[in-house]
Protein backbone atom coordinates (compact mmCIF):
# COMPACT_ATOMS: atom_id res chain seq x y z
CA UNK A 1 0.00 0.00 0.00
CA UNK A 2 1.18 3.52 -0.78
CA UNK A 3 2.58 5.25 2.31
CA UNK A 4 0.99 8.33 3.84
CA UNK A 5 4.07 10.36 2.99
CA UNK A 6 4.04 9.23 -0.62
CA UNK A 7 0.34 10.00 -1.14
CA UNK A 8 0.77 13.46 0.41
CA UNK A 9 3.79 14.19 -1.77
CA UNK A 10 1.98 13.12 -4.93
CA UNK A 11 -1.15 15.07 -3.96
CA UNK A 12 0.84 18.29 -3.39
CA UNK A 13 2.81 17.77 -6.62
CA UNK A 14 -0.47 17.36 -8.51
CA UNK A 15 -1.71 20.66 -7.09
CA UNK A 16 1.43 22.69 -7.80
CA UNK A 17 2.55 21.03 -11.03
CA UNK A 18 0.33 19.85 -13.81
CA UNK A 19 2.36 16.89 -15.04
CA UNK A 20 1.26 13.39 -14.14
CA UNK A 21 2.38 12.47 -10.64
CA UNK A 22 0.66 9.09 -10.47
CA UNK A 23 -1.72 10.49 -7.85
CA UNK A 24 -4.94 10.07 -9.79
CA UNK A 25 -4.97 6.28 -9.62
CA UNK A 26 -5.51 6.58 -5.86
CA UNK A 27 -8.77 8.51 -6.31
CA UNK A 28 -11.98 6.48 -6.06
CA UNK A 29 -13.62 6.65 -9.48
CA UNK A 30 -17.18 7.89 -9.54
CA UNK A 31 -19.30 10.29 -11.53
CA UNK A 32 -16.27 12.52 -12.15
CA UNK A 33 -13.00 11.84 -13.93
CA UNK A 34 -10.08 11.77 -11.45
CA UNK A 35 -8.61 15.00 -12.80
CA UNK A 36 -11.84 16.79 -11.83
CA UNK A 37 -11.20 16.01 -8.15
CA UNK A 38 -7.65 17.30 -8.41
CA UNK A 39 -8.89 20.38 -10.25
CA UNK A 40 -11.36 21.19 -7.43
CA UNK A 41 -8.53 21.09 -4.89
CA UNK A 42 -6.20 23.04 -7.17
CA UNK A 43 -8.87 25.74 -7.57
CA UNK A 44 -9.39 25.92 -3.80
CA UNK A 45 -5.66 26.15 -3.10
CA UNK A 46 -4.95 28.78 -5.74
CA UNK A 47 -8.09 30.81 -4.93
CA UNK A 48 -7.21 30.81 -1.23
CA UNK A 49 -3.60 31.84 -1.76
CA UNK A 50 -4.53 34.42 -4.40
CA UNK A 51 -6.99 35.96 -1.93
CA UNK A 52 -4.25 36.08 0.67
CA UNK A 53 -1.96 37.84 -1.81
CA UNK A 54 -4.68 40.33 -2.74
CA UNK A 55 -5.28 41.09 0.94
CA UNK A 56 -1.63 42.07 1.37
CA UNK A 57 -1.34 43.81 -2.03
CA UNK A 58 -4.62 45.70 -2.59
CA UNK A 59 -2.95 48.62 -4.42
CA UNK A 60 -0.96 46.34 -6.74
CA UNK A 61 -4.24 44.52 -7.42
CA UNK A 62 -5.98 47.79 -8.29
CA UNK A 63 -3.12 48.88 -10.52
CA UNK A 64 -3.00 45.71 -12.60
CA UNK A 65 -6.62 44.54 -12.24
CA UNK A 66 -7.85 41.31 -10.66
CA UNK A 67 -7.45 39.29 -13.85
CA UNK A 68 -3.77 40.12 -14.22
CA UNK A 69 -3.18 39.66 -10.49
CA UNK A 70 -4.64 36.13 -10.67
CA UNK A 71 -2.44 35.39 -13.68
CA UNK A 72 0.69 36.59 -11.87
CA UNK A 73 -0.36 34.82 -8.65
CA UNK A 74 -0.63 31.52 -10.51
CA UNK A 75 3.09 31.58 -11.33
CA UNK A 76 4.11 33.20 -8.04
CA UNK A 77 2.37 30.55 -5.89
CA UNK A 78 4.09 27.69 -7.75
CA UNK A 79 7.46 29.39 -7.33
CA UNK A 80 7.02 30.66 -3.75
CA UNK A 81 4.44 28.51 -1.95
CA UNK A 82 3.83 29.26 1.75
CA UNK A 83 6.44 27.72 4.05
CA UNK A 84 4.26 27.74 7.18
CA UNK A 85 0.68 27.63 8.34
CA UNK A 86 0.74 31.31 9.29
CA UNK A 87 -0.37 33.13 6.15
CA UNK A 88 0.98 36.44 7.46
CA UNK A 89 4.38 35.19 6.30
CA UNK A 90 3.25 34.38 2.76
CA UNK A 91 3.94 36.70 -0.17
CA UNK A 92 7.13 38.47 0.89
CA UNK A 93 8.86 37.69 -2.42
CA UNK A 94 6.11 39.24 -4.53
CA UNK A 95 7.91 42.55 -5.24
CA UNK A 96 11.02 40.74 -6.41
CA UNK A 97 8.88 38.35 -8.42
CA UNK A 98 7.05 41.21 -10.18
CA UNK A 99 10.38 42.85 -11.03
CA UNK A 100 11.33 39.72 -12.98
CA UNK A 101 7.87 38.88 -14.35
CA UNK A 102 8.01 39.73 -18.09
CA UNK A 103 4.30 40.64 -18.52
CA UNK A 104 4.65 43.28 -15.75
CA UNK A 105 7.98 44.67 -16.79
CA UNK A 106 6.54 47.84 -18.35
CA UNK A 107 5.07 48.90 -15.01
CA UNK A 108 8.48 49.87 -13.63
CA UNK A 109 7.02 51.33 -10.42
CA UNK A 110 5.02 48.17 -9.59
CA UNK A 111 7.72 46.28 -7.60
CA UNK A 112 8.27 49.35 -5.41
CA UNK A 113 4.54 49.68 -4.73
CA UNK A 114 4.58 45.99 -3.74
CA UNK A 115 7.57 46.68 -1.42
CA UNK A 116 5.58 49.46 0.24
CA UNK A 117 2.57 47.17 0.73
CA UNK A 118 4.72 44.38 2.20
CA UNK A 119 6.33 46.90 4.57
CA UNK A 120 2.85 48.08 5.58
CA UNK A 121 1.75 44.46 6.18
CA UNK A 122 4.76 43.60 8.37
CA UNK A 123 4.44 46.83 10.34
CA UNK A 124 0.70 46.24 10.81
CA UNK A 125 1.44 42.92 12.61
CA UNK A 126 4.78 43.96 14.12
CA UNK A 127 5.63 44.17 17.83
CA UNK A 128 4.98 47.10 20.16
CA UNK A 129 7.76 49.05 21.82
CA UNK A 130 7.70 51.70 24.55
CA UNK A 131 9.09 55.12 23.53
CA UNK A 132 12.60 56.14 24.58
CA UNK A 133 12.59 58.08 27.82
CA UNK A 134 13.74 61.67 27.38
CA UNK A 135 16.01 61.21 30.45
CA UNK A 136 17.90 58.45 28.68
CA UNK A 137 18.91 60.95 26.03
CA UNK A 138 19.69 63.83 28.40
CA UNK A 139 21.79 61.50 30.58
CA UNK A 140 24.24 60.99 27.73
CA UNK A 141 27.42 63.07 28.31
CA UNK A 142 27.68 65.73 25.59
CA UNK A 143 31.06 64.44 24.43
CA UNK A 144 29.77 60.95 23.77
CA UNK A 145 26.80 61.66 21.47
CA UNK A 146 28.81 60.66 18.43
CA UNK A 147 29.30 57.11 19.74
CA UNK A 148 25.59 56.51 20.39
CA UNK A 149 23.72 53.80 18.56
CA UNK A 150 19.93 53.89 18.25
CA UNK A 151 17.35 51.17 17.69
CA UNK A 152 14.39 51.90 15.45
CA UNK A 153 10.87 50.88 16.46
CA UNK A 154 10.55 47.13 15.70
CA UNK A 155 7.29 47.86 13.82
CA UNK A 156 8.94 50.18 11.30
CA UNK A 157 10.45 49.96 7.82
CA UNK A 158 12.44 52.39 5.67
CA UNK A 159 12.20 52.32 1.92
CA UNK A 160 12.97 54.56 -1.02
CA UNK A 161 11.91 54.49 -4.63
CA UNK A 162 12.67 56.31 -7.88
CA UNK A 163 8.89 56.59 -8.38
CA UNK A 164 6.18 58.56 -6.52
CA UNK A 165 4.92 55.42 -4.76
CA UNK A 166 3.36 57.27 -1.84
CA UNK A 167 1.15 59.27 -4.21
CA UNK A 168 0.32 56.06 -6.11
CA UNK A 169 -0.59 54.38 -2.82
CA UNK A 170 -2.73 57.30 -1.65
CA UNK A 171 -4.83 57.72 -4.80
CA UNK A 172 -5.53 53.97 -4.80
CA UNK A 173 -6.93 53.82 -1.27
CA UNK A 174 -10.60 52.87 -0.95
CA UNK A 175 -12.70 56.01 -0.60
CA UNK A 176 -10.02 58.29 -2.09
CA UNK A 177 -11.65 61.26 -3.78
CA UNK A 178 -10.07 63.89 -5.91
CA UNK A 179 -7.55 63.98 -8.70
CA UNK A 180 -6.18 60.48 -9.15
CA UNK A 181 -3.65 61.21 -11.85
CA UNK A 182 -0.05 60.49 -10.92
CA UNK A 183 2.82 62.15 -12.75
CA UNK A 184 5.56 59.52 -12.77
CA UNK A 185 8.11 62.21 -13.62
CA UNK A 186 7.48 63.92 -10.26
CA UNK A 187 10.31 61.71 -9.04
CA UNK A 188 11.19 59.40 -6.21
CA UNK A 189 10.41 59.35 -2.54
CA UNK A 190 11.91 58.10 0.72
CA UNK A 191 9.49 56.69 3.26
CA UNK A 192 9.19 55.61 6.85
CA UNK A 193 6.41 53.09 7.52
CA UNK A 194 5.77 52.88 11.24
CA UNK A 195 2.97 51.87 13.57
CA UNK A 196 1.78 54.25 16.30
CA UNK A 197 -0.49 52.27 18.67
CA UNK A 198 -2.58 50.36 16.16
CA UNK A 199 -2.39 52.78 13.25
CA UNK A 200 0.17 52.35 10.47
CA UNK A 201 1.60 55.65 9.20
CA UNK A 202 3.55 56.24 6.01
CA UNK A 203 5.74 59.33 6.34
CA UNK A 204 7.69 60.91 3.51
CA UNK A 205 11.24 61.69 4.65
CA UNK A 206 13.72 64.27 3.40
CA UNK A 207 16.94 62.86 1.92
CA UNK A 208 18.85 63.76 5.08
CA UNK A 209 16.28 62.23 7.39
CA UNK A 210 16.24 59.02 5.38
CA UNK A 211 20.06 58.80 5.40
CA UNK A 212 20.10 59.43 9.17
CA UNK A 213 17.53 56.75 9.98
CA UNK A 214 18.87 54.25 7.48
CA UNK A 215 22.40 54.55 8.86
CA UNK A 216 21.12 54.15 12.42
CA UNK A 217 18.96 51.19 11.37
CA UNK A 218 22.14 49.55 10.01
CA UNK A 219 23.56 49.67 13.56
CA UNK A 220 26.10 52.43 12.88
CA UNK A 221 26.94 55.28 15.26
CA UNK A 222 25.13 58.59 15.49
CA UNK A 223 28.28 60.25 14.15
CA UNK A 224 28.24 58.17 10.96
CA UNK A 225 24.49 58.80 10.65
CA UNK A 226 25.10 62.57 10.91
CA UNK A 227 27.81 62.41 8.26
CA UNK A 228 25.52 60.44 5.93
CA UNK A 229 22.59 62.82 6.57
CA UNK A 230 24.63 65.97 5.93
CA UNK A 231 26.21 64.59 2.79
CA UNK A 232 22.73 63.70 1.47
CA UNK A 233 21.28 67.07 2.53
CA UNK A 234 23.84 69.77 3.45
CA UNK A 235 21.41 72.04 5.37
CA UNK A 236 19.75 69.16 7.24
CA UNK A 237 18.41 69.98 10.74
CA UNK A 238 20.12 67.22 12.74
CA UNK A 239 19.03 68.22 16.23
CA UNK A 240 15.40 68.87 15.27
CA UNK A 241 15.16 65.61 13.38
CA UNK A 242 16.68 63.56 16.20
CA UNK A 243 14.33 65.16 18.75
CA UNK A 244 11.29 64.53 16.56
CA UNK A 245 12.11 60.88 15.95
CA UNK A 246 12.71 60.25 19.63
CA UNK A 247 9.48 62.04 20.62
CA UNK A 248 7.31 60.16 18.14
CA UNK A 249 8.99 56.83 18.93
CA UNK A 250 10.72 56.10 15.64
CA UNK A 251 13.90 55.73 17.70
CA UNK A 252 13.04 53.67 20.75
CA UNK A 253 16.32 52.62 22.31
CA UNK A 254 19.93 53.70 22.61
CA UNK A 255 23.21 52.17 23.67
CA UNK A 256 26.94 52.68 23.25
CA UNK B 1 -2.59 12.71 29.15
CA UNK B 2 -6.02 13.26 30.59
CA UNK B 3 -7.01 16.89 30.83
CA UNK B 4 -10.51 17.42 32.20
CA UNK B 5 -12.73 19.78 30.24
CA UNK B 6 -14.73 22.04 32.55
CA UNK B 7 -18.49 21.81 32.23
CA UNK B 8 -20.04 24.87 30.60
CA UNK B 9 -22.26 26.99 32.87
CA UNK B 10 -25.72 27.94 31.62
CA UNK B 11 -24.69 31.58 31.47
CA UNK B 12 -21.23 33.07 30.96
CA UNK B 13 -20.10 34.77 34.15
CA UNK B 14 -17.49 37.45 34.58
CA UNK B 15 -14.20 36.77 36.29
CA UNK B 16 -12.55 39.11 38.80
CA UNK B 17 -10.28 40.47 36.06
CA UNK B 18 -13.31 42.03 34.38
CA UNK B 19 -12.89 39.58 31.56
CA UNK B 20 -15.74 37.31 30.57
CA UNK B 21 -15.31 33.78 31.98
CA UNK B 22 -13.72 31.23 29.68
CA UNK B 23 -16.16 28.30 29.34
CA UNK B 24 -18.16 28.27 26.12
CA UNK B 25 -21.90 28.08 26.92
CA UNK B 26 -24.18 25.61 25.12
CA UNK B 27 -25.53 28.40 22.95
CA UNK B 28 -24.85 29.70 19.48
CA UNK B 29 -21.78 31.80 18.75
CA UNK B 30 -20.42 33.53 15.68
CA UNK B 31 -17.05 33.81 13.98
CA UNK B 32 -15.54 37.24 14.71
CA UNK B 33 -14.22 38.89 11.54
CA UNK B 34 -12.29 42.14 11.11
CA UNK B 35 -15.26 43.83 9.38
CA UNK B 36 -17.29 43.45 12.58
CA UNK B 37 -14.71 44.28 15.28
CA UNK B 38 -16.05 47.72 16.14
CA UNK B 39 -19.71 46.81 15.91
CA UNK B 40 -19.29 43.75 18.13
CA UNK B 41 -17.29 45.67 20.72
CA UNK B 42 -19.60 48.70 20.78
CA UNK B 43 -23.01 47.05 20.40
CA UNK B 44 -22.30 43.69 22.05
CA UNK B 45 -24.92 41.67 20.16
CA UNK B 46 -26.72 39.00 22.20
CA UNK B 47 -24.71 35.96 21.18
CA UNK B 48 -23.24 33.34 23.45
CA UNK B 49 -19.59 33.40 22.40
CA UNK B 50 -17.08 34.19 19.67
CA UNK B 51 -14.65 32.12 17.64
CA UNK B 52 -11.62 33.30 15.66
CA UNK B 53 -9.06 31.63 13.43
CA UNK B 54 -6.00 31.28 15.65
CA UNK B 55 -3.53 32.15 12.87
CA UNK B 56 -5.16 35.55 12.26
CA UNK B 57 -3.78 36.51 15.68
CA UNK B 58 -0.24 35.18 15.21
CA UNK B 59 1.05 38.72 14.66
CA UNK B 60 3.22 40.20 17.38
CA UNK B 61 0.90 43.12 18.09
CA UNK B 62 -1.29 45.63 16.29
CA UNK B 63 -4.97 46.05 15.47
CA UNK B 64 -6.21 42.43 15.33
CA UNK B 65 -4.88 41.58 18.80
CA UNK B 66 -6.07 44.92 20.16
CA UNK B 67 -9.64 44.31 18.99
CA UNK B 68 -9.60 40.70 20.13
CA UNK B 69 -8.63 41.85 23.63
CA UNK B 70 -11.62 44.20 23.64
CA UNK B 71 -14.01 41.54 22.39
CA UNK B 72 -12.68 38.97 24.86
CA UNK B 73 -13.75 41.18 27.78
CA UNK B 74 -17.36 40.61 26.85
CA UNK B 75 -17.50 37.13 25.34
CA UNK B 76 -16.11 33.67 25.92
CA UNK B 77 -13.72 32.80 23.09
CA UNK B 78 -12.91 29.71 21.07
CA UNK B 79 -9.67 29.43 19.06
CA UNK B 80 -10.01 27.56 15.79
CA UNK B 81 -6.83 26.62 13.91
CA UNK B 82 -6.66 26.30 10.15
CA UNK B 83 -2.92 25.88 9.54
CA UNK B 84 -1.39 23.39 11.97
CA UNK B 85 -1.40 20.54 9.44
CA UNK B 86 -2.02 17.88 12.09
CA UNK B 87 -2.02 15.00 9.62
CA UNK B 88 1.15 15.96 7.73
CA UNK B 89 4.09 13.56 7.55
CA UNK B 90 6.48 16.49 8.05
CA UNK B 91 7.70 17.16 11.60
CA UNK B 92 5.20 19.08 13.74
CA UNK B 93 5.56 22.81 13.13
CA UNK B 94 6.93 23.85 16.52
CA UNK B 95 7.13 27.58 15.82
CA UNK B 96 3.43 27.42 14.90
CA UNK B 97 2.69 25.53 18.12
CA UNK B 98 4.66 28.02 20.21
CA UNK B 99 2.58 30.85 18.78
CA UNK B 100 -0.63 28.94 19.45
CA UNK B 101 0.42 28.22 23.01
CA UNK B 102 1.19 31.90 23.64
CA UNK B 103 -2.17 32.89 22.18
CA UNK B 104 -3.93 30.41 24.47
CA UNK B 105 -2.09 31.78 27.50
CA UNK B 106 -3.04 35.32 26.55
CA UNK B 107 -6.72 34.87 25.73
CA UNK B 108 -7.80 31.92 27.92
CA UNK B 109 -10.08 30.36 25.30
CA UNK B 110 -12.82 27.98 26.41
CA UNK B 111 -12.12 25.69 23.45
CA UNK B 112 -9.19 25.12 21.11
CA UNK B 113 -9.80 23.26 17.87
CA UNK B 114 -7.93 22.03 14.79
CA UNK B 115 -8.86 20.07 11.68
CA UNK B 116 -8.46 16.35 11.13
CA UNK B 117 -6.52 16.91 7.92
CA UNK B 118 -3.14 17.74 6.47
CA UNK B 119 -2.15 20.89 4.60
CA UNK B 120 1.59 20.64 4.06
CA UNK B 121 4.28 18.23 2.95
CA UNK B 122 8.00 18.58 2.20
CA UNK B 123 7.85 22.07 3.71
CA UNK B 124 5.28 23.40 1.25
CA UNK B 125 1.94 24.56 2.66
CA UNK B 126 -1.20 24.48 0.54
CA UNK B 127 -3.36 26.57 2.89
CA UNK B 128 -6.17 24.10 2.36
CA UNK B 129 -7.73 21.34 4.44
CA UNK B 130 -6.77 18.13 2.65
CA UNK B 131 -8.24 14.74 3.53
CA UNK B 132 -6.20 11.90 4.97
CA UNK B 133 -6.55 8.42 3.58
CA UNK B 134 -8.48 6.54 6.25
CA UNK B 135 -5.94 3.78 6.89
CA UNK B 136 -4.37 2.21 9.99
CA UNK B 137 -1.15 4.06 9.18
CA UNK B 138 -2.87 7.46 9.06
CA UNK B 139 -4.85 6.63 12.20
CA UNK B 140 -1.77 5.84 14.24
CA UNK B 141 0.16 8.79 12.74
CA UNK B 142 -2.45 11.43 13.48
CA UNK B 143 -3.29 9.96 16.89
CA UNK B 144 0.34 10.25 17.92
CA UNK B 145 0.54 13.84 16.63
CA UNK B 146 -2.61 14.92 18.49
CA UNK B 147 -1.23 13.44 21.70
CA UNK B 148 2.02 15.35 21.23
CA UNK B 149 0.17 18.57 20.49
CA UNK B 150 -2.03 18.15 23.57
CA UNK B 151 0.98 17.39 25.73
CA UNK B 152 2.72 20.51 24.46
CA UNK B 153 -0.31 22.77 24.85
CA UNK B 154 -1.19 21.23 28.23
CA UNK B 155 -4.83 20.91 27.24
CA UNK B 156 -7.26 18.90 25.25
CA UNK B 157 -8.07 20.01 21.73
CA UNK B 158 -11.06 19.37 19.48
CA UNK B 159 -10.61 17.96 16.00
CA UNK B 160 -13.00 18.88 13.22
CA UNK B 161 -14.28 16.68 10.39
CA UNK B 162 -13.72 18.06 6.87
CA UNK B 163 -15.68 18.56 3.73
CA UNK B 164 -13.92 16.53 1.05
CA UNK B 165 -13.93 16.32 -2.72
CA UNK B 166 -12.20 13.00 -3.22
CA UNK B 167 -11.87 9.60 -1.60
CA UNK B 168 -8.77 7.41 -1.71
CA UNK B 169 -8.85 3.92 -3.17
CA UNK B 170 -6.66 2.64 -0.34
CA UNK B 171 -8.83 3.91 2.53
CA UNK B 172 -9.96 0.98 4.65
CA UNK B 173 -11.97 2.70 7.41
CA UNK B 174 -15.14 4.79 6.96
CA UNK B 175 -14.50 8.45 7.83
CA UNK B 176 -17.00 8.39 10.74
CA UNK B 177 -15.24 5.44 12.35
CA UNK B 178 -11.85 7.03 11.71
CA UNK B 179 -12.67 10.29 13.50
CA UNK B 180 -14.36 8.48 16.40
CA UNK B 181 -11.32 6.23 16.76
CA UNK B 182 -8.87 9.14 16.59
CA UNK B 183 -10.82 10.91 19.35
CA UNK B 184 -10.83 7.78 21.54
CA UNK B 185 -7.18 6.87 21.00
CA UNK B 186 -5.71 10.34 21.34
CA UNK B 187 -8.05 11.45 24.13
CA UNK B 188 -9.16 14.52 22.24
CA UNK B 189 -12.65 15.90 21.67
CA UNK B 190 -14.60 16.43 18.47
CA UNK B 191 -15.83 19.53 16.71
CA UNK B 192 -18.63 18.16 14.56
CA UNK B 193 -19.14 20.29 11.46
CA UNK B 194 -22.67 19.36 10.44
CA UNK B 195 -22.38 21.24 7.15
CA UNK B 196 -19.24 19.26 6.34
CA UNK B 197 -21.00 15.98 7.11
CA UNK B 198 -23.77 17.05 4.74
CA UNK B 199 -21.43 18.26 1.98
CA UNK B 200 -19.33 15.09 2.07
CA UNK B 201 -22.44 12.88 2.24
CA UNK B 202 -23.71 14.43 -1.00
CA UNK B 203 -20.31 14.37 -2.70
CA UNK B 204 -19.53 10.79 -1.69
CA UNK B 205 -23.10 9.47 -1.52
CA UNK B 206 -23.31 8.18 2.03
CA UNK B 207 -26.06 8.48 4.62
CA UNK B 208 -25.24 11.42 6.91
CA UNK B 209 -27.34 9.86 9.65
CA UNK B 210 -24.94 6.94 9.71
CA UNK B 211 -22.10 9.42 10.26
CA UNK B 212 -23.88 11.05 13.21
CA UNK B 213 -24.62 7.69 14.81
CA UNK B 214 -20.94 6.71 14.78
CA UNK B 215 -19.83 9.83 16.66
CA UNK B 216 -19.53 9.28 20.44
CA UNK B 217 -21.83 11.97 21.96
CA UNK B 218 -19.60 12.49 25.00
CA UNK B 219 -16.76 13.62 22.72
CA UNK B 220 -18.61 16.36 20.86
CA UNK B 221 -17.88 19.73 22.48
CA UNK B 222 -18.77 22.01 19.59
CA UNK B 223 -20.78 22.05 16.36
CA UNK B 224 -20.12 24.14 13.25
CA UNK B 225 -22.77 25.32 10.81
CA UNK B 226 -22.16 27.14 7.54
CA UNK B 227 -23.37 27.56 3.99
CA UNK B 228 -21.96 25.73 0.99
CA UNK B 229 -21.71 26.48 -2.73
CA UNK B 230 -22.79 24.20 -5.59
CA UNK B 231 -20.22 23.87 -8.39
CA UNK B 232 -21.63 22.55 -11.64
CA UNK B 233 -19.50 20.48 -14.00
CA UNK B 234 -20.42 18.63 -17.22
CA UNK B 235 -20.60 15.38 -15.21
CA UNK B 236 -22.71 16.75 -12.37
CA UNK B 237 -22.61 18.84 -9.20
CA UNK B 238 -20.13 19.06 -6.36
CA UNK B 239 -20.89 20.81 -3.08
CA UNK B 240 -18.07 23.09 -1.93
CA UNK B 241 -17.70 24.11 1.70
CA UNK B 242 -17.40 27.83 0.98
CA UNK B 243 -18.61 29.39 4.25
CA UNK B 244 -20.19 32.10 2.14
CA UNK B 245 -23.95 31.69 2.57
CA UNK B 246 -26.71 31.11 5.10
CA UNK B 247 -27.07 27.56 6.43
CA UNK B 248 -29.15 25.51 3.98
CA UNK B 249 -32.46 23.88 5.00
CA UNK B 250 -31.14 20.33 4.64
CA UNK B 251 -28.29 21.19 6.97
CA UNK B 252 -30.69 22.63 9.55
CA UNK B 253 -32.58 19.32 9.42
CA UNK B 254 -29.35 17.39 9.99
CA UNK B 255 -28.38 19.80 12.78
CA UNK B 256 -31.67 19.13 14.55
CA UNK B 257 -30.97 15.41 14.36
CA UNK B 258 -27.44 15.94 15.60
CA UNK B 259 -28.44 17.87 18.71
CA UNK B 260 -31.19 15.33 19.44
CA UNK B 261 -28.46 12.71 19.60
CA UNK B 262 -25.71 14.79 21.15
CA UNK B 263 -27.64 17.16 23.39
CA UNK B 264 -27.27 20.95 23.49
CA UNK B 265 -23.72 21.62 22.26
CA UNK B 266 -22.12 25.07 21.65
CA UNK B 267 -22.83 25.83 17.99
CA UNK B 268 -20.92 28.21 15.74
CA UNK B 269 -22.17 30.04 12.67
CA UNK B 270 -19.15 30.21 10.32
CA UNK B 271 -18.99 32.74 7.53
CA UNK B 272 -15.61 33.41 5.92
CA UNK B 273 -16.24 34.62 2.35
CA UNK B 274 -18.59 37.40 1.17
CA UNK B 275 -19.05 38.27 4.81
CA UNK B 276 -22.50 39.82 5.36
CA UNK B 277 -23.75 42.42 7.84
CA UNK B 278 -23.37 41.39 11.47
CA UNK B 279 -27.18 41.20 11.82
CA UNK B 280 -27.27 38.31 9.36
CA UNK B 281 -24.80 36.32 11.47
CA UNK B 282 -26.69 37.12 14.66
CA UNK B 283 -29.93 36.05 12.99
CA UNK B 284 -28.42 32.71 11.97
CA UNK B 285 -27.09 32.27 15.51
CA UNK B 286 -30.56 32.85 16.91
CA UNK B 287 -31.96 30.17 14.62
CA UNK B 288 -29.45 27.74 16.10
CA UNK B 289 -30.33 28.97 19.60
CA UNK B 290 -33.99 28.14 18.98
CA UNK B 291 -33.05 24.57 18.03
CA UNK B 292 -30.92 24.26 21.16
CA UNK B 293 -33.83 25.57 23.26
CA UNK B 294 -36.20 23.00 21.75
CA UNK B 295 -33.80 20.24 22.70
CA UNK B 296 -33.52 21.51 26.24
CA UNK B 297 -37.32 21.65 26.54
CA UNK B 298 -37.51 18.14 25.18
CA UNK B 299 -35.03 16.87 27.75
CA UNK B 300 -36.77 18.80 30.58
Amino acid sequence: MISLREIQTRFADSIFAKEDTGFEKYIVPGAFPPERHVQIYRNNVFAGLTDALQDVYPVVTRLVGEGFLKYAADTFIRRHPPRGGNLHDFGGEFAEFLAGFPPAVKLEYLPDVARLEWAYHRVFHGPDHAPLKQEALTAVPAGRYGELKFALHPASRLLSSDYPILRIWQVNQPGYQGDDTVDLSEGGVSLLVVRRDITVEIQPLSKGEFALLQTLAAGKTFESACTAALSAEPDFDLTGSLRRHVQNATLVDLHF
Amino acid sequence: MNVPTPAAPARPGTSDSGRCAAPIPARAGIGLRAQHYKEVIENRPPIGWLEVHSENYFGESGAPLYYLEQARRHYPLSLHGVGLSLGSTDELNWSHLHKLKALIARFEPGLVSEHLCWSSVNGRYLNDLLPLPYTEEALSHVTDRIRRVQDFLGRRILIENLSSYLQYTHSTIPEWEFIAEVARKSDCDILLDVNNVYVSSVNHRFDPQRYLEAIPPSKVREIHLAGYTVNRYPEGEVLIDSHGARVFDDVWVLYRQAVKQLGAVPTLIEWDTDIPALDVLVDEAHKADRVLEEIRDLVA
